[in-house]
């Protein structure tokens, strides 16, 4: 029985490290951008100890810590807690989050990302700081709106490769439908506040922080990127140069921070999903 | 003369500052925008020649352009020069002026990989051109506009 016990202890110790687990779980965390929201930039703060303020359209949110201090931050939470607040957004305490925290995305990761992803935090420097609170009344609009979006959107567990396309292909889907969340800004939203499936990454007139035009990213030659090449696609996602020589700003200048860690290969996976998209004008 | 009968001149000399200091605001403003657009026709004559669009002269002569232009950019961004390019499309980030040593490196940085290309297209080989000139433009332009530009409008 013991040794049953010890062996069950050491395959779970096993699992929790499995080699690499960390690095790729650091990959996932840089594509995805966790700290450019989870750590305080402008006020100095340590990197995943939380602490942004970020004006959405659900309220005002500030970050929570999410480095493993065990009063603070993550530090206590099993994998089925961290499970439950990446993928439907319920916190340990049963609290429920603001989908500012795009778990709506993050619903579609395989079972061994969240895995990397929590072998990724759990080897960061505790950092003990406080959670801030948002702003949001108890009864108001922000709530309701919040409601809505996570009964309305589609979310329904890990995100499944089509057996069509080929391995490129689904990669590259897997990354704009999970941690790249394309469609948060890129698809429009009906009067609900939900995606509109039928306009999926067709661009939105004022879908863009603080109202702003988000352009449409379908393969539409005059109003899309028909004319981009996958090189043109990647070299934006490197740098956020655009064909015309341009960059982009705002927004996608800080989820290029993100795309810019991406490997080459991942970059032209999404640039060959995004070909493929049926066009919308 | 006393100082109390300058008063009427002091005010009218005052008057004249603020009217040219405000043109130099404008005049700079102007500059700035023209000096960026000439910056984005030089890559966009580079990128003919490497496209087979446009002669080797031609983009020697752009990146020569380019080393010369990326040089003067600090000049343009004088103090209190925050306000929208002409053309309300761009505004420089305040942080041009709270963070001046990086946006110097970040703009030195330019200016070295801007003479990077100005080298290459003397060398005449393509590869070496076309890498240049993917480099100045990723990490010398990027660097810059990401951290300091806002984009205003399309």
């Amino acid at each position: 029985m013991a040794s049953a016990l010890l062996l069950s202890l050491a395959a779970s110790s096993a699992a929790a490290q499995a080699p690499g687990a960390a690095e790729r779980g650091a990959y996932l965390a840089a594509a995805a951008g966790c700290g450019q929201c989870h750590t305080d930039q402008q006020g100095g703060g340590k990197p995943y100890a939380g602490g942004r303020r970020l004006e959405t359209v659900w309220g005002v949110v500030a970050a929570p810590n999410i480095t493993p201090d065990r009063e603070t931050g993550i530090g206590r939470w099993s994998f089925a807690d961290f499970e439950r607040a990446l993928r439907w957004g319920v916190a340990p305490d049963d609290s429920h989050y603001l989908p500012a925290f795009p778990f709506i995305f993050y619903n579609g990761l395989a079972d061994p990302d969240l895995r990397d992803l929590k072998a990724f935090l759990d080897s960061l420097p505790a950092v003990a700081q406080q959670n801030r609170r948002g702003e949001q009344g108890l009864l108001s609009i922000s709530w309701a709106k919040a409601a809505v979006a996570v009964v309305a959107e589609p979310h329904d567990g890990p995100w499944r490769p089509d057996p069509d396309k080929d391995a490129e292909w689904n990669r590259g889907a897997y990354l704009a439908a999970t941690i790249g969340r394309c469609g948060d800004c890129h698809t429009p939203r009906t009067v609900l506040g939900v995606r509109n499936p039928e306009r999926t990454l067709a661009g939105a007139a004022a879908g863009g922080p603080g109202g702003k035009k988000v352009p449409n990213i379908t393969p539409d030659p005059k109003v899309g990127i028909g004319d981009w090449s996958l090189e043109d696609i990647q070299t934006l996602l490197e740098s956020g140069q655009t064909p015309d020589l341009d960059f982009v700003g705002g927004a996608m200048g800080e989820i290029v921070r993100n795309t810019g860690r991406l490997t080459d290969e991942d970059r032209r996976a999404i640039a060959v999903y995004l070909k493929s998209l049926p066009p919308h004008h | 003369m006393s100082l109390s009968l300058s008063k009427p001149l002091a005010a009218l000399a005052a008057a004249l500052v603020f009217a040219w200091l405000g043109a130099a605001a404008a005049d700079v403003l102007k500059d700035r925008q023209e000096t960026m657009e000439g910056q984005g026709d030089a890559m966009k004559r580079v990128k003919a020649y490497i496209d087979d669009k446009a002669g080797l002269a031609e983009a020697q002569q752009a990146a020569a352009d380019l080393s010369r232009s990326t040089q003067k950019i600090p000049d343009l961004f004088p103090p209190g020069t925050g306000a929208a390019s002409p053309n309300g499309k761009y505004r420089p980030k305040p942080e041009v002026w709270t963070q001046w040593d990086k946006f110097l490196a970040a703009q030195k940085n330019a200016v070295e990989k801007a003479d990077a290309l100005a080298a290459a297209a003397k060398g005449g080989d393509k590869a070496a051109i076309a890498a240049a000139f993917g480099d100045l433009g990723k990490n010398g332009c990027g660097g810059c506009h990401t951290d300091f530009r806002e984009k205003l409008s399309d």
